[in-house]
């Protein structure tokens, strides 16, 4: 077994972070406490070809591999940008625009791909909707066919990126009696009519990211737009797991060294009792535990990054492991951060408290953790 | 990038695993029950199983000891029995591992192959009454007679040493020099005089791998490990870094035959109508359990290839690796228990002596509280100013 960087990996990493250190992370403070889409934060992250990374270049991407998509959203996660940022980031980039580009048609692609790598248009995914959340099957917006058009009905929840969408993949189905086979994947455009969104809503966490509901009323979609064909849509949301389990991980680990790095030069700076805190045992143990639990997330995204390179089917025990653990076990490193920095920890200038509220998206989004467990239980009672 | 077994790893673990289900795992109960000093003779036949299939040098080529080998055929014996890997592991890494990486030619040639074919068991003498894991605070000391060492002292917790062949002692040749530079580790040989090993102790679990404190009185070396005196600080925390990978092992050995226990008492348990892993409350303990052994494991992994490269941060990582390992290991036992309930309480029972052994992993070569605090200390002074 081995576990080796190219050394254009390390460069790359190394670029990426220092770009986000400097040029993103000064932004996010301010961006978070808005709480809004930030598009100076959008546009530096086009600017570095982030946006594009995984997509080859003549459809404007920079041809990466998984891996360097990981080491990038570790980077940026590392040097301070902010999960939202980055959330909105995954959701553009590997859920709608790689749907496109890995089911899309040739004129699919030609249409979509190149504008949205290069950030010019923001893209979104779909597929959870009110009554439809872990259990992804039951989505209820139909799709009926009308001549050489659907036309769709529905609304859908909880979608990152949707107020400042200009490209939408959206589920629904054209047989709700076929269940999952009758799921069905749209490309639909912003202005379209009968595709409206909701008021952004207020989050707890990943503030820079805008969520909200999509409605689809008599939504009139041309047949053209339907992605890789009636009832493949099943197909499409499942490969979305593959990258929610190590590309939109890798920013969350990101942000456990991040808290790891601010956490160990505050227990340096900061004197108690005419000495650094340091010397307690209590912030060493949490320091220790930070670093522990870096080391362990990353083996278990850049095992499922590394084997998606290779074109291997996903495990979905090693992508289960990778998406518990960075979510329950993120969350109470996340905490013990902001126990470190006590009162401090609990300012909203102290990044510990952006990262304490965004790391709890990684035991919900994409799967709960419940799920998680449910998926390795059944695995093992077979 | 990697991440995965190579095929040829995947095949030597097949093979192990084969090997220790037919010969290895029915002996595993025999040895936690019998009496200390027929554990012993049971233990020694082990060793000669594993040598004879040549499990015992697996890893071992030349002068190189590869930790990725050492980790995977550690894992596969401790699934099997714990116990029989701590005690293999004391011989053929502690001891012939130290004297492969650090003795002089003419030791290796004397010793290595002999314990790499369990034709001599070997031990590693450290720990004390008043010095685990401080070791600067041992008190074991040698002094010159001639061209001879003699060393007096009194170890402690010796994994092997009522069966041992061959020990290496770590004592004070110079105390003056200090810890770094006045410790080395002293060959000795059974039978010299001077040289007593207590009866076996008593242990709560790894029962099997007999274990007792030794005592030298005006003891003749046989060698000093490497031939030059004062470098014996430095090699135990080379062996003992590299050793955190087997620890590692047998942490996730123990933790994967706890696994199977447990996901088969609760395939086969019926409840209310239902297995009782299809209820959250145990199938979640089994998904946790598979979680943190997986993790264990690319850890154990990780930190071995960080040691044979020679990576920058391999000390911190094998750290990293026994800690989450050890703490994993002693929570998946726990949760095994739970799942088996009466079941697993039962002296004699797989569960009940896997639960025991669990615990070994926390407390040995370095607590978790040493782990925590050499990887704290890396992490902060990355931070202190200059």
């Amino acid at each position: 077994m081995e576990f080796n960087l190219t050394q254009e990996q390390k460069m790359f990493r190394d670029s990426v972070f220092r770009y986000g250190k400097d040029e993103i992370a000064p932004l996010c403070e301010e961006a978070d406490l808005k709480g809004e889409f930030s598009f100076e934060i959008w546009s530096k992250l086009a600017r570095f070809g982030i946006l594009g990374l995984p997509f080859p270049e003549e459809l404007g991407g920079a041809g990466a591999d998984i891996v360097t998509c990981c080491l990038a959203g570790e980077a940026l996660g590392h040097a301070g940008v902010d999960g939202g940022s980055l959330l909105a980031w995954g959701a553009h980039t590997y859920l709608c625009a790689h749907n496109i580009f890995a089911f899309g048609t040739e004129d699919q692609k030609k249409k979509y791909v190149p504008k949205l790598a290069q950030g010019e248009w923001i893209g979104c995914m779909g597929l959870t909707e009110p009554g439809a959340g872990s259990d992804a099957a039951s989505i209820r917006t139909t799709a009926t066919r009308k001549g050489d058009r659907y036309i769709l009905n529905g609304s859908k929840t909880f979608i990152t990126n949707a107020p400042v969408s200009d490209v939408f993949v959206v589920f629904a189905n054209v047989d709700r009696a076929k269940k999952h086979e009758g799921i069905t994947a749209f490309i639909i455009e912003k202005g379209t009519p009968g595709l409206s969104t909701s008021k952004p809503f207020h989050k707890m966490g990943c503030k820079c990211s805008a969520t909200s509901e999509v409605f689809l009323e008599d939504c009139e979609v041309p047949a053209e737009n339907v992605l890789a064909g009636e009832g493949k849509g099943w197909i499409i949301a499942l490969s979305g797991v593959e990258w929610d389990r190590c590309t939109l991980l890798s920013p969350m680990l990101g942000a456990a060294l991040y808290n790891l790095d601010l956490c160990a030069r505050y227990a340096n700076e900061r004197h108690q009792f005419d000495r650094p805190i340091r010397s307690f045992q209590a912030i060493q143990h949490r320091i220790a535990d930070m670093k522990v639990f870096a080391e362990a997330s990353r083996l278990a995204i850049y095992r499922v990054a590394s084997a998606k390179d290779r074109g291997q089917m996903l495990n979905p025990l090693q992508a289960a492991v990778s998406k518990v653990y960075a979510g329950d076990r993120g969350f109470e490193m996340a905490s013990d951060a902001v126990q470190i920095f006590g009162g401090y920890g609990f300012m909203h200038e102290y990044p510990v408290e952006r990262n304490f509220r965004d790391s709890k998206l990684a035991a919900i989004g994409g799967g709960t953790s419940d799920i998680m467990r449910m998926i390795v239980s059944r695995i093992m009672m077979m | 990038m990697d991440y995965q077994l190579s095929p040829q790893e995947v095949t030597m673990q097949q093979d192990l695993a084969a090997f220790c289900r037919a010969q290895i795992a029915p002996r595993a109960k025999m040895l936690d029950q019998s009496s200390r000093d027929d554990a012993c003779t049971y233990i020694k036949e082990n060793l000669k199983l594993l040598a004879n299939a040549g499990w015992l040098e697996a890893g071992y080529a030349g002068d190189s000891l590869d930790l990725t080998t050492h980790y995977i055929v550690g894992e596969e014996i401790a699934k099997a029995c714990p116990a029989t890997f701590l005690s293999a592991r004391s011989s053929t890494f502690l001891c012939a591992g130290a004297l492969m990486l650090f003795g002089t030619p003419e030791q290796k040639r004397h010793y290595v192959p002999a314990i790499l074919k369990a034709e001599k068991v070997g031990a590693f003498a450290y720990s004390e009454e008043q010095a685990g894991s401080d070791m600067a605070a041992i008190a074991a000391v040698a002094r010159r007679d001639g061209d001879a060492w003699v060393i007096s002292g009194m170890k402690n917790f010796v994994v092997n040493a009522p069966i041992a062949d061959v020990l290496l002692v770590l004592a004070y040749n110079d105390k003056d020099a200090g810890t770094e530079r006045g410790m080395s580790i002293f060959i000795m040989e059974k039978g010299a005089e001077g040289l007593k090993v207590a009866a076996p102790i008593e242990t709560m679990g790894l029962r099997g791998a007999p274990i007792a404190s030794v005592s030298l009185d005006n003891c003749v070396a046989a060698g000093i490990l490497g031939g030059v005196p004062g470098k014996g600080y430095e090699q135990v925390d080379r062996i003992l870094t590299m050793g955190a990978v087997g620890i590692t092992a047998l942490c996730v050995g123990i933790g994967t035959a706890c696994m199977e226990v447990s996901t088969n008492h609760a395939k086969t348990r019926i409840a209310f109508g239902r297995r009782i892993g299809m209820y959250q409350d145990v199938g979640f303990k089994l998904a946790d359990m598979f979680t943190n052994n997986d993790l264990g494991r690319m850890l154990g992994l990780r930190a071995a290839w960080a040691l044979n490269t020679s990576e920058h941060g391999a000390k911190e990582l094998a750290a990293c690796a026994k800690l989450f390992a050890s703490e994993a290991v002693t929570k998946i036992a726990n949760w095994g228990m739970q799942i088996l309930a009466g079941h697993g309480y039962l002296v004699g029972s797989d569960m009940e002596r896997l639960y025991r052994d669990a615990k070994f992993g926390e407390i040995c070569e370095g607590t978790s509280e040493m782990q925590r605090a050499l990887i704290s200390k890396t992490e902060l002074d990355r931070f202190v100013q200059a």
